[in-house]
C-alpha cells in the first residue's frame, strides 16, 4: 500500500510536470498566434510599406509682412514689433485614405502672442487638435476668427495667460486680434495627417504615405497651386516641387 | 503630428472622395485685409469706407417716409448730419529711414473735394528712445475719443456730444450781451449775433472731432506712462491750419495704464479762440490774447474679457469780451460727460450704449437767468455685426433731448457700413 502510494505520488508528480510543460506550450502558441493576430491586423497585408512625398515649394515672392495701418493718428510712433515669416508653406494630399480619418487623441499645439506677432504665422494641425493662445505681451491682445472652419472670439487678456481652442472642423482658420489689426496668423486644419509645412527654404517631406497614387496641393498665405499627382512607390519617395505666386 | 496606422493596399485602394480641397475654402474673406505696402515697406496706404443712413421719428419739422434728424442733434455744420454721411478716408505713412516718417490723411464727405485732414511729418529724435515731435496737422492732443481712427473703435455710430455738438458760440461773432447769447440757445447749428460776422454760421464743438490743428507736438512714452504736448495755431473748438489771432494754443496730456487694461487720461488746452476781426468789432483788439478757450479733460477705458467700459469728461470755459448790458457772466462754460461700453455677445456680434451729457453755465439777462446754451441729453443703444473682419455693420437707436430751441427731441434710428483697411 506504501509502494501504491509512492507510485501514485510519483504518477501524480510527473502529471503535475506534464500539465505544466503542456501549459508552457499552449502559452506560446498563444502568443505566437496573438502576435500573427496583431501583424496581420497593423502591417500590409500584401507587404507594401509606405513611402515618403518630399520636395521644396519655391516662391517667387515672399508675401509681405503685414504693416500696421498708417498711425496717422497716434502721438507717437508705436512700438517697434517683430514681423511675421511668410515664407512658410504648407503641402498636403488632395484626398487620403479612408484609415488616414482614424484619430483616437487630440493633439496639442501652441500660438503664442509675442511682440504683437503670432508666433507662428501659420500652424497646420488635424482635427480635433486643442491650440493654446498664450499671451506673451503686457498689452492685451483679443484673438479672434470669423472663418467658417472656427468662429470664435477668445476675449481680452493678458500677459501670462492663455486661452485654448478645439479645432473640429476641417478648412482654413484665419486668426486675428481685435485690438491690433496688422496680426495675423492662419491655422489649417486637415482631417489627415498627410501635410506637412515647408521650413523657410520650401523644403516639405510627408511621411508614411501608404503606396498609391495621389494629387498634391501647396498652399502659402491664401494662395493654392493647381493639384498635382505623385505616385508614392511601395516603400520608397516621390519628388515634387512647385513654385507659387 | 501622430501617425495612423493602415490596413495595407487593400485598404489603402478605397481612397476617399472627401478631399480637402473641398473642405479648404480658397480663401476665408473676400474683401482685402491689410493696408497696401510698397517701395520695400517704405509706403503705406490704408483707407477707411463708411455709409451712415438715419431716420427720425420726429414730425415736429421733416416729414416724409424717414425724415431727417430735425432737431439738428447730429449735425456737424447746418448742411451735413453724422447720421447721414458717406466718408472716404484714405491714410498714408512714408517712411525715410528710422528717424523720420511723412504720415497724412486725405477725406472726402459725401463725395466733396478730399481734404488733409492729417499732414504732418514725424520725428524720432533718438531711435532708441520713445520720443517723437510731430510737425504739421497734428493729431489732437486733448481727450481720447478724437484719436480713435479704428472705426470699430466707436462703439455706436453717433459721436460724443463735446466732439460734435455745436453751441451757439462762434469764434468770429460775438453776442453784444446776455440777451443776445440767450436768444441764441439750441441754435448753434446756425447761430448768428450783433458783433462781428453778423451772417449765420455753425458754432463751436467743445472739441472738434471732424478738424486736426496745426503746430508742433511732442510724445513720449513708456510701458506705463505717456504725455504729449502741443503749441498749435487753433484751439479745441476751431482747429486752424492759418492763423487768425497771432495766439498759440497750448495743450498737453498724460495718460497712465497702471495695469493692463486700464488707462486714465487727464488733458488741458487753453488758446485764445477769437478771431481778430471779432476782437477788433468788439473794441478790444488789444487784449485779443484774453480771450481764449480753456479746456479740461479726464477720460478713463476699462476693459477684460469681452466688455469695454469708458468714461470721458471735458470741461470748456470761454471768456469773451465784455460789451453791452445785461453783460455775461464769465468765463461761459459748458460740461460734457459720457459713459459708454461694449459687450461682445459672440464672435462678431456685439452691443453697445452710450449715455452723454451736455450741460452750460448760467448767465443773468433782462428778463430771465437760465443756462447759456440749452443742456443736451442722449442716449443711444445698438450694436455690430462683423460680416467680415474689416467689414461691419452698425444699428443703433439713438434718443436725443434738449432743454430749449425749436425742436427738443428726436428719436433716430441709423444704420452704418464700415469697411477699413
Amino acid at each position: 500500500m506504501k509502494m501504491e502510494s509512492r507510485s501514485h505520488e510519483a504518477h501524480d508528480a510527473s502529471r503535475v510536470e506534464v500539465v505544466s510543460f503542456r501549459g508552457l506550450r499552449v502559452f506560446v502558441l498563444m502568443v505566437v498566434l496573438v502576435s500573427c493576430a496583431v501583424m496581420f491586423f497593423t502591417t500590409d497585408t500584401s507587404g507594401a510599406r509606405n513611402g515618403l512625398i518630399r520636395g521644396r515649394v519655391a516662391l517667387r515672392r515672399a508675401a509681405p509682412p503685414a504693416e500696421r495701418r498708417p498711425t496717422v493718428a497716434e502721438l507717437g510712433a508705436p512700438a517697434e514689433r517683430d514681423r511675421s515669416d511668410r515664407r512658410q508653406s504648407v503641402v498636403y494630399l488632395e484626398a487620403a485614405p479612408r484609415g488616414a480619418f482614424e484619430q483616437s487623441e487630440p493633439g496639442h499645439a501652441v500660438m503664442d502672442q509675442h511682440n504683437e506677432t503670432f508666433v507662428p504665422h501659420l500652424l497646420a494641425v488635424t482635427t480635433g487638435t486643442i491650440v493654446a493662445f498664450p499671451n506673451s505681451d503686457r498689452i492685451y491682445h483679443n484673438v479672434f476668427s470669423l472663418s467658417k472652419a472656427a468662429r470664435f472670439d477668445l476675449g481680452r487678456y493678458a500677459v501670462g495667460r492663455s486661452k485654448s481652442l478645439r479645432f473640429d472642423r476641417p478648412g482654413i482658420v484665419r486668426v486675428f486680434c481685435d485690438i491690433h489689426s496688422h496680426m495675423n496668423a492662419f491655422i489649417l486644419v486637415f482631417s489627415h495627417p498627410f501635410f506637412a509645412i515647408t521650413d523657410v527654404e520650401g523644403r516639405y517631406r510627408i511621411d508614411n504615405v501608404p503606396p498609391g497614387n495621389y494629387n498634391v496641393i501647396a498652399w502659402n498665405e491664401g494662395l493654392f497651386s493647381e493639384p498635382r499627382p505623385a505616385a508614392v512607390p511601395d516603400g520608397g519617395a516621390t519628388e515634387l516641387d512647385f513654385v507659387l505666386r | 503630428m501622430r501617425i495612423l496606422p493602415f490596413r495595407g493596399r487593400a485598404l489603402g485602394t478605397l481612397v476617399t472622395v472627401v478631399t480637402l480641397g473641398a473642405s479648404l475654402p480658397a480663401a476665408a474673406q473676400t474683401l482685402p485685409n491689410d493696408p497696401i505696402v510698397f517701395g520695400g515697406g517704405r509706403v503705406t496706404i490704408g483707407g477707411d469706407v463708411s455709409a451712415t443712413f438715419s431716420c427720425a421719428d420726429s414730425d415736429e419739422v421733416e416729414t416724409g417716409r424717414c425724415p431727417g434728424d430735425g432737431g439738428f442733434f447730429n449735425y456737424t455744420d447746418y448742411e451735413h448730419s453724422a447720421l447721414r454721411m458717406l466718408r472716404v478716408g484714405v491714410t498714408a505713412a512714408v517712411k525715410a529711414g528710422n528717424r523720420l516718417s511723412l504720415l497724412g490723411e486725405l477725406r472726402s464727405e459725401n463725395a466733396g473735394t478730399p481734404q488733409p485732414y492729417a499732414l504732418y511729418v514725424r520725428i524720432r529724435p533718438w531711435t532708441s528712445r520713445a520720443v517723437d515731435v510731430q510737425v504739421g496737422r497734428v493729431p489732437p492732443t486733448f481727450g481720447a475719443f478724437a484719436r480713435r481712427t479704428y472705426p470699430a473703435d466707436n462703439v455706436v455710430i453717433g459721436y460724443p456730444l463735446a466732439y460734435q455738438y455745436l453751441t451757439s458760440l462762434r469764434p468770429d461773432a460775438l453776442p453784444a450781451n446776455a440777451d443776445e447769447l440767450l436768444r441764441m440757445r439750441g441754435r448753434g447749428w446756425r447761430s448768428n449775433f450783433s458783433v462781428g460776422d453778423t451772417a449765420p454760421d455753425r458754432g463751436l464743438a467743445l472739441v472738434s472731432a471732424f478738424r486736426w490743428d496745426t503746430g508742433v507736438q511732442v510724445h513720449a512714452a513708456n510701458d506705463f506712462i505717456d504725455g504729449a504736448a502741443a503749441v498749435t495755431t487753433g484751439t479745441l473748438g476751431n482747429p486752424l491750419v492759418g492763423d487768425d489771432n497771432a495766439g498759440k494754443q497750448v495743450a498737453g496730456r498724460i495718460a497712465l495704464r497702471p495695469t493692463t487694461g486700464l488707462i486714465v487720461g487727464l488733458s488741458a488746452a487753453r488758446g485764445p479762440f477769437l478771431t481778430r476781426g471779432a476782437s477788433e468789432r468788439a473794441g478790444a483788439a488789444r487784449g485779443a490774447g484774453r480771450f481764449t478757450q480753456t479746456g479740461w479733460g479726464a477720460d478713463l477705458e476699462f476693459s477684460r474679457d469681452y466688455y469695454l467700459v469708458r468714461f470721458e469728461t471735458i470741461v470748456s470755459d470761454w471768456r469773451l469780451p465784455v460789451i453791452n448790458a445785461p453783460t455775461i457772466d464769465l468765463p461761459l462754460r459748458a460740461v460734457s460727460t459720457l459713459v459708454e461700453g461694449r459687450y461682445k455677445i459672440r464672435p462678431g456680434l456685439y452691443a453697445a450704449a452710450r449715455l452723454d451729457h451736455l450741460g452750460f453755465s448760467t448767465i443773468t439777462g433782462s428778463t430771465r437767468r437760465d443756462q447759456w446754451d440749452a443742456p443736451v441729453t442722449r442716449v443711444e443703444l445698438g450694436g455690430g455685426f462683423s460680416l467680415q473682419r474689416n467689414l461691419l455693420l452698425k444699428l443703433t437707436f439713438q434718443h436725443n433731448t434738449r432743454a430749449g430751441g425749436r425742436v427738443t427731441r428726436v428719436n433716430l434710428g441709423a444704420a452704418q457700413i464700415v469697411f477699413w483697411l
